[in-house]
């Protein structure tokens, strides 16, 4: 009975102190996101009018080639990816084989899927591109999402969205190179060497091209949303502005349009953005690397290695 | 408060973005990919230590009933051996028994016949003796002297074995 009493109090305790962690990483989640708020609340002016600017500077560091602006999507990346670190370690805390929590099948969820997605896209020779895929639909998707709660999206920065298009040129040309710098230079040359000049082109274009769509995308939606927000304003106007007094102000046609819009190019088109530009990475990634001649190429260093070892060895 | 254009490039910028995605990746691939790999791990190691375990039961199970089996056999064998050899046994004391009381009935019927001759022989001597005692008695009476008793009974006793064998001869 005592021994019964004693772990029903243990397991008290336990969860006890779990809902206190639990309390500070959730806080974690959301703290980020609130000093993100009342950063623009405190230090942004309202615009005046109709505007279509980039991202509001804070201050700028003084470096060669140009100088680091510190800038709103700047700081917005860094608040999506503190909350993104601890939304991680709230899914996954206390995870463990027995016992099963929501959370823990959250967790399960996202990394099935993720691998699910990256096995059926890359190759079993891409299974460690998980986290990466993960981390990069994670950002994009957080980052457009963002701007629900009146946060400027990063992803409407061209810089930002250029560093990741770079990064997967980087990955692209690392396996492109895998299998000898010869090689890699011979892909330009195909089908026939008089194509080569065209090949550089759309190589460096594919990160361009990238940065510009996802890029493109999320501002031109914030464009749109903005443009028709002005003109809903100037119909309602034209409508009711006959009426005296406090009748003319009423905003009939902005209540409920632009949340409708809002669905669209917040929402729906953040996430599409995030997973086109997840999956051409993917794709352009396994794309790039010809597995077959890295194989064959691999086989024929092993039996030479072989073939030096047996040769050293009669010696 | 200025801000950017809307269409402005600026190294610094892309560098740290491109520093961002790694920085998410690496916090993804320790905070959610290795924890919940590892439990993922773990579970499949617990559900496969059940299936060995309950493989293990199963084969334990089945060696068990194989033995069971086995040593039920070995025992009808051995009921059946003992059966047999008690079977044997027994016959072999019957013989034994058998036997014996032949050979006793036998050394009875010995024992019988040489008891018989011999109290044959006893009365042959007792009356042998009376003959000698009564002949001699009425040849010293006839005779009125006596006469030497030894050479008389030599003389009788040859007279009556004589007898004795031609009785015998006759049987």
């Amino acid at each position: 009975m005592e021994g019964g009493k004693a772990e029903k109090a243990m397991s008290n305790k336990s969860a006890g102190r779990f809902k206190i962690i639990d309390i500070l990483l959730l806080a974690g989640v959301l703290l980020p996101l609130a000093a993100g708020i009342l950063i623009k609340v405190l230090f942004i002016p309202a615009p005046e009018g109709i505007e279509i600017s980039g991202a509001a500077i804070f201050f700028t560091i003084p470096l060669p080639l140009g100088g680091l602006p510190i800038t709103e999507s700047q700081v917005n990346s860094w608040i999506v990816i503190i909350s993104a670190l601890f939304m991680c370690l709230y899914i996954t805390h206390g995870i463990r084989a027995r016992v099963r929590t929501k959370r823990a099948l959250v967790a399960e969820w996202i990394i099935e899927k993720t691998e699910n997605l990256v096995l059926s896209n890359m190759g079993e020779y891409f299974a460690g591109f998980a986290p990466f895929i993960c981390a990069m639909l994670a950002l994009s998707g957080l980052s457009s999402l963002s701007t629900l709660i009146g946060l400027y999206p990063p992803t409407s920065d061209l810089n930002i969205v250029a560093g990741w298009a770079i990064l997967v040129f980087i990955l692209i040309t690392y396996y492109k190179m895998k299998c000898g710098p010869i090689e890699y230079l011979k892909s330009f040359a195909q089908p026939v060497p008089l194509l080569a000049p065209l090949n550089v082109i759309s190589e460096v274009a594919t990160p361009i091209s990238m940065a510009f769509r996802h890029y493109g995308n999320v501002l031109s939606g914030a464009v749109i949303s903005l443009l028709l927000a002005t003109a809903l304003r100037g119909l309602s106007s034209l409508v009711l502005g006959g009426l005296p007094g406090i009748l003319g102000d009423i905003p009939l046609f902005q209540v409920g349009i632009p949340a409708v819009l809002s669905i669209y190019f917040d929402i729906f088109s953040g996430c599409l953005q995030a997973f086109i530009f997840a999956m051409l990475t993917m794709l352009y990634v396994s794309g790039a690397f010809p597995i077959d001649t890295y194989r064959k190429r691999k086989e024929k260093k092993k039996i030479k290695k072989e073939k030096a070892k047996t040769v050293n060895g009669g010696n | 408060m200025q801000s950017l254009e809307v269409i402005s490039i600026n190294l610094w910028q892309i560098l740290i973005s491109l520093c961002n995605l790694l920085i998410l990746f690496l916090i993804f691939k320790k905070f959610l990919f290795k924890p919940v790999k590892k439990m993922l791990a773990e579970r499949q190691a617990l559900i496969d230590g059940r299936y060995s375990e309950a493989e293990k039961a199963k084969d334990l199970a089945l060696a068990s009933k194989k033995q069971w089996e086995d040593k039920m056999q070995k025992s009808e064998a051995e009921a059946n051996a003992i059966i047999e050899s008690a079977k044997e046994e027994a016959e072999k004391l019957s013989k034994a028994t058998l036997e014996r009381t032949a050979e006793t009935a036998d050394r009875m019927i010995k024992q019988a016949q040489s008891d018989a001759q011999l109290e044959r022989k006893k009365a042959e001597d007792g009356i042998k003796r009376e003959i000698v005692y009564i002949s001699t008695a009425m040849t010293e009476k006839l005779l009125g002297r006596e006469i030497n008793a030894k050479d008389h009974r030599e003389l009788i006793d040859s007279f009556i074995t004589n007898i004795g064998k031609d009785s015998n001869g006759d049987k």
